[in-house]
């Protein structure tokens, strides 16, 4: 069996965009039709009986529960809340990793990814 | 995946609060090492698409549902530094914007998922690689995801049976069980996009041809 070369993260433009773009269409317009049941964990708290542990927030967070409050349609609600955390996570990381990159290109491949920033 | 307030007790919230600032931090100082900017505007993308991912919960086996994790997603395309940052920014606003996850279990939240979960994820996808020479990485992707959320469950498993909740043998039991198939979601989501995102250089050897510099 021959070695292959290490697979790279691309630098096609086009395949970041439909990322950008499915990232949109899944917290904008698909996560109101997300299941309702409890997930893992909170399956085995129920089963085990610790559910119960679980305490209410003492504080009021913006959106809680992923739902806009103050909206009459719940599709809007949970679709505007999901497009919130997706720029609220892209703005926060890019603010938070900017300052930390030196290097103007990766070192150990330097494929087509030329423009400058 | 996300342990609520009063899940833990006072000794398991701070000793993994401490782990969390310090595995944080870490994680920082070796992301400044090895960052390069083009890659700033592609991890911010993937935490948000990962926040996106995280809520689309997906049901299985008897009225349970399950979600996407992305440690393991995250810490392949970037390394395991990057990956603790990323999916510690995710837990971070999670829990201050919309109330999933506690905040005294944050530092639990970001050890299990963010830390185990990447760093499992990265371990096993490198030794698949290597063992396999680079062979089959849709499937070696696959299996590192499903590691890494399964292993992520068992350090939950472990804080919950050490705060007194359940014994450590059917803590272990449930939450390995359950998330061994919530697993496979991960697993198929992991491999999809990691195939879509990474390529092999062999046409060329750094200097880019004009038709891969106008096509990227």
């Amino acid at each position: 069996m021959n070695k292959q070369p290490d697979p790279v993260v691309t630098n096609k433009r086009m395949k970041w965009i439909v990322m950008a773009v499915v990232t949109l269409i899944a917290a904008g317009l698909i996560s109101y039709f997300a299941s309702p049941h409890p997930d893992g964990l909170e399956r085995v708290a129920a089963n085990h009986g610790f559910i119960d542990r679980a305490k209410q927030p003492s504080w009021s967070a913006w959106i809680p529960d992923y739902e806009f409050p103050g909206i009459h349609s719940a599709y809007v609600r949970v679709g505007l809340a999901g497009v919130i955390g997706v720029a609220t996570l892209f703005g926060v990381l890019y603010a938070l990793t900017k300052p930390l990159a030196r290097r103007e290109e990766v070192e150990s491949h330097g494929e087509g990814d030329h423009h400058s920033s | 995946m996300h342990i609520p307030d009063g899940f833990l007790d006072v000794k398991s919230c701070v000793t993994t609060g401490v782990l969390g600032i310090g595995a944080v931090a870490y994680s920082l100082r070796k992301t400044r090492l090895t960052l390069s900017r083009p890659e700033v505007p592609k991890i911010a993308l993937i935490g948000a698409f990962i926040f996106a991912a995280q809520m689309l919960n997906f049901p299985i086996a008897g009225a349970t549902s399950g979600h996407f994790l992305g440690g393991a997603m995250a810490s392949i395309l970037f390394g395991p530094a990057v990956g603790v940052v990323i999916m510690s920014a995710v837990l971070i606003i999670q829990a201050l914007i919309f109330q999933d996850g506690g905040l005294t279990v944050l530092g639990a939240n970001i050890i299990c998922t963010g830390v185990i979960g990447s760093y499992v994820g990265y371990g096993v996808y490198r030794l698949g690689v290597k063992w396999l020479r680079g062979h089959a990485t849709k499937a070696v992707s696959f299996i590192a995801a499903w590691c890494s959320i399964v292993s992520a469950s068992c350090g939950v498993a472990i804080l919950l049976a050490w705060s007194g909740t359940f014994s450590l043998g059917v803590a272990l039991q449930a939450m390995a069980g359950w998330h061994s198939l919530i697993g496979v979601g991960e697993g198929l989501i992991t491999a999809m996009v990691v195939a879509y995102l990474t390529e092999r250089n062999v046409a060329f050897d750094g200097i880019p041809s004009k038709k891969e510099a106008r096509l990227s």
